[in-house]
């Protein structure tokens, strides 16, 4: 019934942009527009030239140390039992995840197009510093956008902002987390338009940034394609991700969407319990809406105003979700899972003390599913989990919990 | 197209310009709104613009967004909007257009908001998160429900290229909002010693009146402008006016005249 009366946006036929399925758009202010086209062109234009591509792949090879390593994780898998597992190793890349995949590839675009000033919002603080790290290599003067939540909780990505030369402003109103920093990029994007580039966190926000921070992202799923190919003679049995904005695990995806054998399965972030509020679980618990550009899945109330979402990971607590997931959702090509707090602060622990390997809390939840999921598979099939990131950003949050897992023994 | 909207523009302004005013619904509360509504109807408003109250308000600035804040915190909705509307129908004839965020208009489900919207006697929408060119769907389906009771308010940017204008040059109802800067509404900057010649230079393609808003707060800047528009918006700046009352905890008879302050002081923006 609600899907049915919001679908209107896109169910006539008119010209709209960018659109999966129902889900996408451009819901922005008249003044954006045209940026958004530009960027568009621009963006077309860069993947028919092969100077740009080759410009790009060179950085993802010598800068960032592509590919990452497809490692199979055998202590981890022989306590779970059942499947093998395989880590696709983001969090190897440097800065420690796989935003910078996609800063490298817009920050490339800006330069292109002749910007002269780089914004971009951030939540666990990964992508600030991602794009602080390109706009540094390039010498674009960059501005981060961060909720005053996240700024306490995710203070070293602060500092390394800072220390590579970007301005982080911190946001104080609203829930003070992710979508309040993008909103408040938004609305410096709409003021200082025509010299600035809004580099984009996650395959999320208004056309054309769900196909553009997809398309730099597809590099994850590509590899992992080739690597399980190699390794393996054949294409893994589930491929589990993280989804916040939902950048990692489209990037995964994207690439197996036509192997209709292999199972995609994306895991948000359950928080602390079902109840509005309480967790950040877009897919499974929301409606859909429109926020921050485009129509697609939301947490929202009776009202259709967003509600304050709650993790334990800052990178996944966002009440919105790409576009392209929803309707991945819709056509049921994959499935969109909820891992608590609790579960994804275990499996932290759990990959730290079988592998030696510690993931960050947003990548703790796809890890938390694989252990839910490799028991009852057999030990012919494969998972693969994106790893994300790397936990060091956390360590402040896991010792608070093993600390209080201590006091309760 | 709206009858109300129609006559406004069909005569001439009472001051040197047509005043277009904009208010929050339900801040602080819904019996505030409405008195502060008939207000400024009684004082020399010709249009009247009623926020809806949403959580992200992308395109406002600090003073709107702490406005969407009081008014959600006084559990306002679009339902409780549109009997606001009902009650100021009963008594006032001033054209009065919705400007809200999609998502609580489409939470409310869209056909079923614009049968209640024109019953209770709005007369259009701004919509500042849906681009002309992206809406078509949403007017023609509109159309289809309640005929040409409901007006869609286009905007147009500095930044708007010849084709966004283009489509806008198509339309003949209502009027054209015209972004006055870059940015988002409210603030203490200077409009741009460009805008004159820009609304001028709209002037050719558009079939429909013109009236400016964003930043606009001024006599002197309503002098310059009603040379070349049909029409200012005040938003932020009345906000804030109210807001101020607000928090000074006025109540009865003194927070009724100082209301009339604001009235008179908004109304003397156009002599």
């Amino acid at each position: 019934m609600v899907k049915e009366k919001t679908h209107v946006l896109s169910d006539d036929g008119y010209e709209t942009s960018g659109h999966f399925g129902p889900y996408g758009g451009a819901y922005v202010p008249e003044t954006l527009v045209p940026a958004l086209r530009e960027l568009e062109a621009a963006y077309m234009e860069s993947c028919q030239d092969e100077s740009f591509q080759q410009e790009f792949k060179e950085l993802l090879q010598r800068y960032v140390g592509r590919p990452s390593l497809f490692y199979e994780a055998k202590r981890l898998a022989e306590q779970l039992g059942g499947a093998r597992i395989y880590l696709k190793r983001e969090d190897l890349n440097h800065t420690g995840a796989h935003k910078i995949n996609n800063t490298l590839g817009q920050v490339l675009l800006a330069k292109r197009m002749g910007k002269k000033r780089v914004i971009a919002e951030t939540g666990a603080g990964q992508h600030g510093v991602a794009t602080a790290t390109a706009c540094a290599l390039f010498a674009l003067p960059c501005v981060v956008y961060m909720g005053e939540e996240d700024v306490r909780r995710q203070n070293l990505n602060v500092l390394r902002m800072r220390l590579l030369g970007a301005e982080v402003r911190t946001v104080t109103h609203g829930s003070c987390t992710l979508k309040d920093a993008i909103n408040e990029a938004l609305r410096d994007w709409v003021t200082n338009v025509e010299e600035t580039f809004y580099c984009f966190g996650t395959a999320a926000g208004p056309h054309p940034y769900p196909t553009i921070v997809r398309d730099f992202q597809t590099v994850i799923g590509r590899e992992t394609r080739e690597q399980a190919l190699n390794e393996l003679g054949k294409l893994p049995d589930a491929i589990i991700a993280c989804i916040g904005g939902g950048s990692n695990a489209i990037g995964i995806f994207h690439p197996f969407i036509d192997d209709k054998e292999v199972r995609l399965i994306g895991v948000e972030a359950g928080g602390t319990g079902n109840k509005t509020g309480e967790n950040a679980a877009t897919l499974c618990l929301g409606e859909p809406g429109v926020l921050h550009g485009a129509y697609s899945y939301l947490l929202q109330d009776d009202d259709g105003q967003i509600v304050v979402t709650t993790s334990v990971s800052a990178g996944l607590d966002y009440p919105g979700v790409g576009p392209e997931h929803s309707n991945l959702k819709e056509t049921g090509r994959a499935d969109y899972v909820s891992i608590s707090d609790q579960e994804a602060l275990d499996a932290c622990t759990l990959l730290c003390q079988t592998e030696g390997i510690l993931p960050a809390l947003e990548s703790a939840h796809a890890v938390a599913y694989a252990a839910k999921l490799a028991p009852g598979l057999s030990k012919e099939q494969v998972i693969v989990v994106n790893l994300s990131g790397r936990g060091d950003k956390d360590v402040e949050t896991l010792a608070q919990y093993l600390e209080g897992g201590a006091n309760h023994e | 197209m709206s009858e109300r909207l129609k006559a406004v523009f069909k005569s001439e302004p009472t001051g040197v310009t047509r005043l277009v005013s904009y208010i929050m619904a339900g801040d602080p509360s819904v019996e505030a709104s409405l008195r502060r509504l008939k207000g400024l109807a009684d004082h020399g408003v010709d249009v009247l613009e009623l926020g809806v109250p949403f959580s992200d308000p992308m395109a406002d600035g600090v003073v709107i967004q702490a406005a969407a804040e009081r008014a959600l915190n006084a559990q306002m909705t679009v339902k409780k909007t549109l009997e606001l509307v009902r009650e100021f129908r009963r008594t006032h004839d001033t054209p009065l257009l919705l400007m809200s965020y999609l998502n609580p208009l489409l939470r409310y489900g869209w056909d079923q908001l614009a049968e209640d919207a024109a019953d209770a006697g709005v007369d259009g929408f701004i919509l500042p998160d849906l681009p002309w060119r992206e809406g078509q769907g949403l007017r023609m389906r509109t159309k289809k429900r309640v005929g040409n009771k409901l007006d869609f308010i286009p905007m147009i940017a500095q930044t708007s290229r010849e084709q966004d204008i283009q489509a806008v040059s198509q339309v003949t109802e209502g009027f054209a909002y015209v972004i006055s800067r870059n940015g988002i509404t409210g603030g203490e900057v200077e409009l741009p010693a460009s805008v004159n010649k820009f609304i001028e230079s709209l002037g050719n393609s558009l079939q429909i009146p013109r009236c400016v808003g964003f930043g606009i707060q001024k006599p002197e800047q309503v002098r310059a402008l009603a040379k070349v528009c049909d029409g200012v918006v005040v938003g932020s700046a009345l906000v804030k006016a109210f807001a101020k009352l607000d928090q000074k905890g006025l109540e009865g008879q003194d927070l009724i005249e100082q209301e009339k302050e604001v009235f008179s002081w908004l109304a003397s923006l156009k002599n």
